[in-house]
């Protein structure tokens, strides 16, 4: 059916990035876990990389809009309200609980409905959701029946479901198999077109799938860059066992030294 | 729609004729959509696609196992599994205190009745408490998070338990009615200070220990759940409104 | 003779026999429809067989939300979707394998003028192709900026950039 375009669809951006932070400071708990972070994003695969405890988990809340900053100032998709940034984003946290006794396609429906989208596109959409992530054959068992990996590719599809703009992928592959993993980042390679935060810990996959690094220690963003970059700060004294963890140990101890 | 294609058009359509106007492409395939009777009659001119067509159907086929049938969770949207066995919980409490009441001799006050304000609070807890409801986060950072889906929850926890009380304490309809509401709301907006377990749990124990357990002891209906009291009932429901409609982003953001 | 809507509610149920009329209705439409806008045919099976599959598991969906919605509206935009993926895909590795643009139209068209009047018609017909092409798939094929984005190869601010001219263009044909 041939359908109107809004002048605001194709209005032109006003934006340059879809995420941009600028001294922003997040508590978790008594500790501030952010501690002035700077942040401009813009689409592309973008991984998040720290030590446990670097604040990673808390600056992704931040940007899912479910910790309310303490301090500096957080831009989403231009500034736009809280109610139109969370219809147009996809967030997978690191421990994400799920309903047991529902099955994988009920999981996704009721998270699209969460997400407000109108109720005509929700099953076609679910369905391409689940089919991207390859659970496809699986889509109408329990999610109690499921192993780990495939639970969070659920997970995965309900994220993806309202295609949005901004996609926060908290330790994602935490859970998966190899073969998983590679099938992980063949999705993430087809989202260019968006802004992805993955956040994570196994250097590899960074490697494989982003286009730019954030390495986050204590707070504060200690490089930001091209994954190449990372790799070249590196030197063969320093620790690890591929060019990007010699560079990620290089510059965590350089930070560390300050 | 009085106009059809003719099958030379259709034809040249089909065979993804280069010579064919844009907007003639255009307004066809826009008819298309809603035309069978065109639908079908392109499907005879198409026969450069027929093989293709039949070869996609051939691999189809066999993935199109039985289906399962899925029935939609649409209760989902009014309640979360995670308050179902709460619900139960305080359906079970009801129907002891119930059989309490008839088992035990007049003097004392109604079992039923005393339990009746804080009926809800449980289920209201499950809806809400971070530790109960597994899919807390993930809830929270959506759009829909927030007064809206806080109402449509606390009002399925009422359905349930307003009727259950009704039935246990059919003697005395309207004593606890007022009362109920006002813990409900209490509930909401003390947990927006507290958290909803702690909130929860606050005001059941003040309760049973302030109100059911000197009146068990006295044998006498405690003076709150007199229509006197009603009043004060409902300056704490209206406070409590005001509360939970001033906090309620706290619904929106992760608990701590 | 059901029609494609009841089939569909058919198809709800596990009904494959519907599911086959369904698919002997309106397959050779879809074939030709994602013809035109996709040369590699290897690739419009394959976002065949995706859609008629999805259609199969998802029919429930279909039949409790919309009740005036036509299904083969629903189709397509299944259809394009997966289209939209299967570009996505292949952007990754090969440029993406467009149909080849209408040349100068032959004299002898008629008109369809109920659908599109005369002169949004001859307005259409003038704009340049690319324009046309963002319309085209803004409009009647309901991609949004980014799926459009995609399907055609270019980067969104170009699309939108499109878009705004083409508008203004018909606009302009039309006062």
């Amino acid at each position: 059916m041939p359908r109107v375009v809004s002048a605001a669809e194709i209005a032109p951006t006003t934006y340059p990035f879809e995420i941009h932070a600028r001294g922003l400071k997040v508590r978790a708990g008594r500790r501030m876990a952010v501690d002035g972070v700077d942040l401009s994003l813009t689409t592309g695969v973008h991984g998040l990389l720290g030590p446990n405890g670097a604040g990673k988990t808390t600056l992704i809340r931040a940007l899912a809009t479910v910790l309310r900053p303490a301090g500096g100032e957080l831009d989403l998709l231009g500034g736009a309200s809280q109610r139109d940034v969370r219809r147009r984003l996809g967030y997978l946290p690191q421990d994400f609980g799920f309903y047991r006794r529902f099955t994988v396609r009920e999981f996704v429906e009721y998270m699209a409905w969460l997400k407000e989208m109108p109720k005509a596109d929700i099953p076609g959409a679910v369905q391409r959701a689940i089919d991207r992530v390859d659970l496809t054959d699986r889509a109408d068992a329990r999610l109690k029946t499921l192993s780990g990996g495939m639970v969070r590719r659920a997970g995965i599809a309900q994220a993806i479901v309202n295609d949005p703009a901004i996609l926060l992928l908290d330790e994602p592959t935490a859970g998966l198999d190899p073969a998983q993993r590679m099938h992980f980042r063949g999705l993430l390679r087809d989202m260019t077109d968006i802004c992805v935060v993955v956040s994570t810990h196994l250097v590899e996959d960074v490697a494989a799938a982003c286009t730019d690094v954030v390495l986050l220690n204590e707070g504060r963003v200690v490089f930001q860059g091209a994954t190449e970059a990372l790799a070249a700060a590196g030197t063969e004294t320093d620790p690890g066992d591929s060019p990007i963890e010699r560079g990620y140990s290089a510059l965590l101890a350089k930070g560390a030294a300050r | 729609m009085t106009q059809h294609a003719s099958p030379q058009l259709l034809r040249r359509y089909a065979d993804s004729d280069p010579t064919l106007a844009a907007d003639m492409v255009w307004a066809l395939e826009v008819h298309l959509e809603s035309c069978a009777n065109c639908r079908a009659r392109l499907a005879t001119e198409a026969s450069a696609v027929a093989p293709l067509v039949d070869e996609i159907w051939a691999s189809i086929v066999p993935d199109t196992t039985p289906a399962a049938v899925h029935r939609t969770r649409r209760l989902a949207v009014w309640a979360t599994p995670a308050m179902v066995p709460w619900l139960a919980m305080t359906a079970l409490i009801t129907l002891i205190a119930l059989v309490a009441d008839r088992l035990v001799a007049p003097p004392y006050p109604s079992l039923a009745l005393l339990l009746a304000p804080i009926a809800p609070v449980a289920g209201v807890a499950a809806a809400w408490a971070r530790g109960l409801d597994p899919a807390h986060e993930l809830v929270a950072a959506t759009p829909r998070a927030g007064l809206y889906l806080v109402l449509r929850r606390t009002l399925a926890v009422l359905v349930v338990v307003i009727p259950l009380m009704a039935v246990a304490t059919w003697t005395s309809p309207l004593r606890w009615l007022l009362p109920c509401l006002a813990f409900t709301v209490a509930t909401l907006a003390l947990g927006g200070f507290v958290g909803v377990s702690r909130a929860a749990v606050g005001l059941v124990t003040g309760w049973a220990a302030l109100v059911m357990g000197p009146s068990l002891v006295s044998q006498r209906l405690p003076s709150v759940l007199e229509p006197a009291a009603l009043g004060a009932w409902v300056a704490v429901l209206v406070a409590g409104a005001v509360v939970v409609r001033l906090r309620a982003t706290v619904y929106t953001r992760l608990a701590t | 003779m059901p029609d494609e809507e009841e089939l569909v509610r058919l198809v709800a149920r596990g009904d494959r026999a519907a599911f086959e009329q369904l698919y002997r209705r309106t397959a050779p439409w879809l074939a030709v429809r994602l013809r035109r806008r996709c040369a590699d045919d290897q690739v419009v099976a394959e976002v065949m067989q995706e859609t008629y599959l999805a259609v199969w598991r998802a029919a429930g969906g279909f039949a409790g939300a919309t009740v005036n919605g036509s299904a083969v509206g629903w189709l397509w935009t299944i259809a394009a979707r997966r289209l939209v993926d299967a570009f996505r895909r292949r952007a990754r590795d090969t440029v993406a394998p467009l149909a080849e643009e209408p040349v100068s139209p032959a004299a002898e068209d008629e008109a369809l003028s109920d659908v599109v009047g005369d002169e949004v018609g001859v307005a259409l017909g003038r704009l340049a192709p690319e324009l046309r092409q963002v319309l085209q798939a803004m409009v009647v094929d309901g991609l949004t900026v980014r799926e459009t984005a995609t399907l055609l190869g270019v980067p969104e601010g170009t699309v939108k950039t499109r878009a705004r001219r083409a508008r203004l263009a018909m606009r302009e044909a039309l006062s």
